[in-house]
């Protein structure tokens, strides 16, 4: 009798917590369901990105073909006039330095990442010291410039008079595009000026020195740097 | 009735087996189902994103659109007046403008702030800290938050700042100054920027802003939101693309 009891009670008890297994698994389901539908909307919202995405590149492709041909109609238009022919080539010149057309020539490529050798744990001043920050891209390409960078770009995307390098949770940002690590800076100028940006006591060299980061500094020939792929266009400030 | 017992033993063992068994493989289908839905939490953050996403590519082809329909009326002036060089001169000088301005070669004027900040680097604090003078690195991460917050056109005490402006330090100690475009300037930094005056402010007030850092450190800082106009000077030095090919 006391035996039967037992068992009753176990076994009561057993069906009990399966109920509560099966109850709890059965409302997860049920959540899993509308999670499921959200899914859908997601999956269809990032099939709407990269539609989006693929018809601004088709226009993109579109406006350079447009802006060669432009080119082009210019230089018909001016062949036969030196004094036009000479409006034409500033308007060259203009495009290159405004960042408007993709430039070459000789400068300095500097790379920057992170701390490689130190792990931050085992690092014993702040871990934060062992990354790159957007301000010291921020720092480096004033560098440049200080040097007389003609044309600068970071990971291919050109500094322009309105570019802004920012720093969104862990990524940075140039041109509100992400860039990784490694930092890619390339600049187009007087080579022997350029490489002034790794002087002693430089933002480059304390860089490098006093927190290990990895900032190499090298000459190099016919680099190429991409044209801006934004849009400078102004709709607060008017020429006066 | 001992072998009855044995028995009774067994049936109880073997219930109270399938029963655990059962349960197990229920709680293990519950963990595992449990864990996907963890997964399918975190895709669930990123739904915002998308939205935010695709409606910045949405901007950023309107922008384009209105590039593109220029370039191709360009195209069609150029080509109905290639017969006329004075309408092709025209042409070219409207070009030269548009790229003069996007090169900060013109002055302009609109909607703005003016960040007015007054170095007070050297005062003894009441604790016995002394203030930290303002230096360039505050001056360029300013320039730099308000051209992300959208400005157009920005000068630092009447400096424009171009492409290739650099802010830097000369000398070091209490003999240093800063310069921009190679010019010495000094406290009181005046910063005008042409833009959304929300957008602008907001980019250099609050948590992190560094306006409002520099006033934390004891010096003076306000921003000027009227509603007049801002003027700011083009560029006055030369643009050099000697070196570009």
């Amino acid at each position: 009798m006391n035996n039967k009891m037992m068992i009753s009670i176990i076994l009561g008890f057993m069906c009990l917590l399966l109920t509560y297994g099966i109850a709890i698994q059965v409302k997860t389901t049920n959540n899993l369901g509308t999670t499921t539908s959200s899914n859908a909307t997601e999956n269809k919202l990032r099939d709407a990105v990269l539609k989006a995405k693929e018809k601004y590149d088709n226009l993109y492709n579109d406006l350079e073909e447009a802006e060669k041909k432009l080119e082009e109609e210019r230089a018909n238009a001016t062949q036969n006039n030196s004094e036009l022919a000479e409006l034409e080539s500033s308007i060259q010149e203009g495009n290159k330095a405004a960042g408007l057309s993709e430039v070459t020539g000789d400068g300095l490529v500097i790379t920057l990442n992170d701390n490689q050798k130190i792990s931050a744990s085992s690092y014993l001043g702040d871990p934060n010291e062992l990354l790159v920050h957007y301000t010291d891209v921020i720092r480096v390409v004033n560098e440049l410039k200080n040097a007389g960078a003609q044309a600068i770009s970071v990971n291919d995307q050109r500094i322009v008079s309105t570019s802004s390098i920012e720093c969104v949770g862990t990524v940075i940002t140039v041109n509100g595009e992400k860039i990784g690590m490694p930092i890619t800076i390339k600049a187009i100028g007087l080579q022997e000026r350029l490489i002034n940006v790794d002087r002693q006591n430089g933002y480059v060299m304390i860089l490098r020195e006093n927190y290990g980061i990895v900032a190499d500094v090298e000459k190099k020939e016919n680099i190429t740097i991409p044209k801006y792929t934004g849009v400078i266009k102004f709709q607060y400030a008017e020429s006066k | 009735m001992k072998i009855k017992m044995k028995k009774e033993k067994i049936v109880m063992a073997v219930t109270i087996g399938i029963a655990c068994f059962a349960l197990m493989l229920v709680m293990f289908m519950q963990f595992k189902v449990v864990r996907q839905t963890d997964i399918t939490a975190i895709e669930d953050m990123r739904e915002s994103d998308l939205r935010v996403e695709l409606s910045e590519w949405n901007q950023k082809y309107e922008e384009l659109n209105a590039q593109y329909e220029d370039v191709m009326s360009k195209i069609s002036e150029y080509q109905t007046e290639q017969e006329s060089d004075e309408k092709t001169a025209q042409l070219l000088e409207t070009e030269l403008e548009q790229l003069n301005e996007a090169l900060g070669m013109t002055n302009v004027e609109g909607e703005g702030i003016i960040i007015v900040l007054e170095d007070k680097g050297g005062t003894q604090l009441s604790d016995g800290e002394t203030v930290k003078s303002i230096n360039i690195e505050d001056l360029l991460i300013i320039v730099n938050d308000l051209f992300a917050a959208g400005a157009e056109a920005i000068s630092v005490n009447d400096q424009r700042i171009v492409a290739m402006s650099d802010i830097f330090n000369i000398g070091s100690g209490d003999n240093s100054f800063i310069r921009v475009n190679g010019e010495r300037i000094t406290s009181p930094y005046i910063i005008k920027a042409i833009g959304n005056q929300n957008y602008l402010e907001s980019a250099v007030i609050g948590k992190g802003g560094r306006v409002d850092v520099l006033k934390g450190l004891g010096h003076e800082a306000t921003i000027e939101k009227s509603n007049k106009k801002i003027e700011i000077e083009k560029y006055n030095g030369t643009i050099s693309t000697k070196y570009l090919n």
